[in-house]
């Protein structure tokens, strides 16, 4: 973990080429350009509150439903994106990886700051939004950074294994779909954590991300201070996966070239 | 500091020989783990050692040449060399910063421009954006893309991309420079600038490994050679020393080779005629495979003839050791008349002086009908030669042939 942060610090202009080129590959030849950016949590929110709010009638916490699922959108897309992007980032540069030597994780740290940057695009419909519902920002809405941080820490553990299993079984990118599908509904996107039964809580906040999202909602819109019980155990979870992903990570790297 | 800055100690590298695809699958790798839970017999994976017991050290400014025949396991220690992957077993240090003109351009993206692949793949191979921005002009001067720098580079013909990548990679002012065939791609124009950039890095005393198939690259740059076969130091050494034994290797190698491929190819004639043997004599008619350059070289050739073949002609052709066609000659429609079955006839080509350079040479013999169009018979590496004279490194020549000369200061 240390020595991560340590390359992430020596390498950051690395990090931030491969970030740009992400960035400016992904919207050349497109119409729309940075506007996909938003476009895709902003469909999921159309879909989200048709069939959840509209049809389904799900509570939202006394939050208008829009909002409500926006709010929880646009991280979870940073989060999902972050992912998919991450656990393909090492086949994605098998040219690379086969005949020059950088450290891999740049790859991975590359992939959360372009996302990083589709976050941040995505916010701009999330501010006029709150405008538009007159929602106002407390300075409890700092809390913003740190439940980021840790997201993107998790975000990193998750895809320092996927990453490298996927060099060797190619299963993983195939399975990657489902399996963030599944963790979204595993996590208060959609749905607030409230219409969660009581008995299956303790079970239900061992998912690291749920907090976070809930945390998100109750710092911009409510203007509260997240669950923080839940929130440790995420800490908890987090640190752990994460320095545990990134020791395997960094044992796997080093046959990358040959088996890539 | 010491003196050396590539030191290999024990080397060695295994790959593991996969079945089918090279990427397993979870379902291979969980049969082959109820398998073993099982006490079930596995069938043991191949293995395959690329590299073996690799030991030796470069010093400053020393300029090794590696050669050997493909699958020797050179890439695979350039690969080591410049960290790309682990050895299995063994160690090695490489101080100061190491530079590798090996995949030039692998870091290139189609979509991006010139300007923007030039800052990432600058930043890939370990430059600073400060230190792009300050060699930007130069890099894009020595590529010859100031037209095209802000166009994306797929449009770029392949030319245009490696002259790119070519001219970043040796923009990154390494300590240590490993190369790889790269003075065997381009047009001319762009060879000979990566050989006067390499000459360049030679004159700074950067260290450099130069991997070639070309051993007129080799002999020109190098001072001492590496000869890796099968994985293993074959040897290592003088230049001279080891491209002469190297070089009677591959020729050894390739007769046998001929040989196989000349059967085949020799029922396809017609049998009007056979060449038996071909010798190369010195000027006292001795059997003679080593000569010096101005030498006079006799070169037998014994043939048989099965009817008469007005007008046969015969043809002998020289080529260097890599199979390159250095020049031919044919007889003459009157030299030689098979104008009745011919047992055993011999006929004797005079070389006097012989003025190739130092090198090894391989001798084609043929006997054609009068239009050169149709083979009686094809001998292949029929002879085999070696000059000796001094190095080309040494300036007083270069290339294959010598030519009679001389100067005149005329003012």
């Amino acid at each position: 973990m240390f020595e991560t942060i340590r390359n992430a610090v020596r390498h950051h202009e690395l990090i931030l080429s491969f970030a740009v080129r992400d960035i400016k590959a992904r919207y050349k030849q497109t119409a729309l350009g940075v506007a996909w950016a938003i476009l895709q949590p902003l469909s999921m929110m159309v879909v989200f509150t048709l069939v959840f709010s509209i049809f389904a009638k799900v509570p939202s916490d006394g939050i208008p439903y829009p909002v409500f699922a926006y709010s929880g959108l646009i991280f979870w897309t940073f989060f999902s994106n972050t992912i998919s992007g991450g656990t393909l980032a090492m086949t994605a540069n098998s040219a690379l990886i086969r005949k020059i030597y950088f450290p891999r994780e740049t790859l991975l740290l590359s992939v959360m700051v372009a996302g990083l940057l589709d976050l941040i695009i995505a916010s701009l419909l999330f501010g006029a939004m709150l405008v538009y519902y007159t929602i106002s920002l407390t300075a409890a809405a700092f809390w913003i950074l740190p439940l980021v941080v840790l997201q993107m820490i998790l975000a990193l553990g998750v895809i320092s294994v996927t990453s490298a299993a996927h060099v060797n079984f190619r299963d993983i990118g195939h399975a990657l779909p489902l399996f963030i599908q599944l963790w979204m509904f595993a996590t208060p996107v959609a749905y607030p954590v409230s219409v969660v039964p009581h008995w299956l809580k303790p079970l239900y906040l061992l998912n690291p991300m749920a907090p976070i999202i809930d945390g998100y909602r109750r710092a911009i819109i409510l203007g509260t201070r997240p669950d923080l019980e839940a929130l440790a155990v995420s800490v908890l979870v987090t640190l752990t996966l994460t320095v545990t992903s990134l020791a395997i990570f960094r044992r796997a790297e080093r046959t990358f070239a040959d088996v890539i | 500091m010491s003196d050396i800055t590539i030191e290999l100690n024990k080397v060695a590298k295994r790959y593991w020989l996969r079945r089918g695809w090279y990427v397993t699958s979870i379902r291979d790798e969980m049969e082959r783990f109820t398998k073993r839970l099982l006490r079930r017999e596995v069938a043991p994976r191949e293995e395959f050692w690329a590299l073996r017991d690799i030991t030796f050290s470069l010093k400053r400014g020393e300029v090794l040449g590696l050669v050997g025949p493909n699958g020797a396991g050179k890439s695979t220690l350039l690969k080591i060399l410049s960290r790309v992957t682990v050895p299995t077993s063994g160690s090695f240090v490489v101080h100061g910063r190491l530079g590798a003109l090996i995949e030039i351009g692998a870091g290139f993206h189609p979509e991006l421009t010139g300007r923007e692949n030039i800052a990432l793949n600058g930043v890939i191979l370990g430059m600073s954006r400060r230190e792009i921005q300050s060699k930007f002009d130069r890099i894009v001067a020595f590529a010859e893309l100031e037209r095209f720098i802000d166009t994306p580079i797929k449009y770029y013909s392949s030319g245009m991309q490696m002259r790119l990548g070519f001219a970043v990679a040796a923009h990154t002012d390494p300590d240590v420079l490993l190369i790889d065939e790269i003075l065997a791609v381009g047009d001319a124009s762009f060879q000979a600038k990566c050989a006067n950039k390499i000459a360049e890095l030679k004159e700074q005393d950067k260290t450099i490994i130069l991997c070639s198939h070309s051993l007129t690259n080799i002999t020109d740059h190098c001072k001492s050679v590496l000869w890796v076969e099968a994985g293993r130091v074959r040897m290592l050494g003088e230049t001279d020393a080891v491209l002469d034994a190297y070089l009677e290797h591959v020729t050894a190698a390739m007769n046998a080779e001929a040989e196989h491929t000349q059967q085949q190819e020799r029922a396809a004639f017609e049998g009007l005629a056979t060449i038996h043997d071909v010798v190369t004599l010195d000027a006292a008619e001795q059997p003679q495979t080593r000569f010096d350059r101005g030498d006079r070289i006799l070169v037998d050739i014994t043939y048989s003839a099965a009817q008469p073949l007005p007008g046969a002609v015969f043809g002998v052709a020289v080529q260097d050791i890599q199979g390159y066609a250095l020049g031919g000659v044919v007889t003459d429609p009157d030299t030689v008349k098979i104008t009745s079955p011919v047992e055993r006839g011999v006929l004797r080509l005079i070389l006097d002086p012989v003025l190739f350079n130092r090198g090894a040479y391989t001798l084609n013999v043929n006997i054609t009908d009068p239009t050169l169009k149709r083979t009686y018979d094809l001998k292949r590496r029929a002879a085999r030669l070696a000059i000796d004279g001094p190095r080309a490194a040494d300036r007083e020549t270069s290339g294959h042939v010598y030519y009679p000369h001389h100067w005149d200061s005329l003012r």
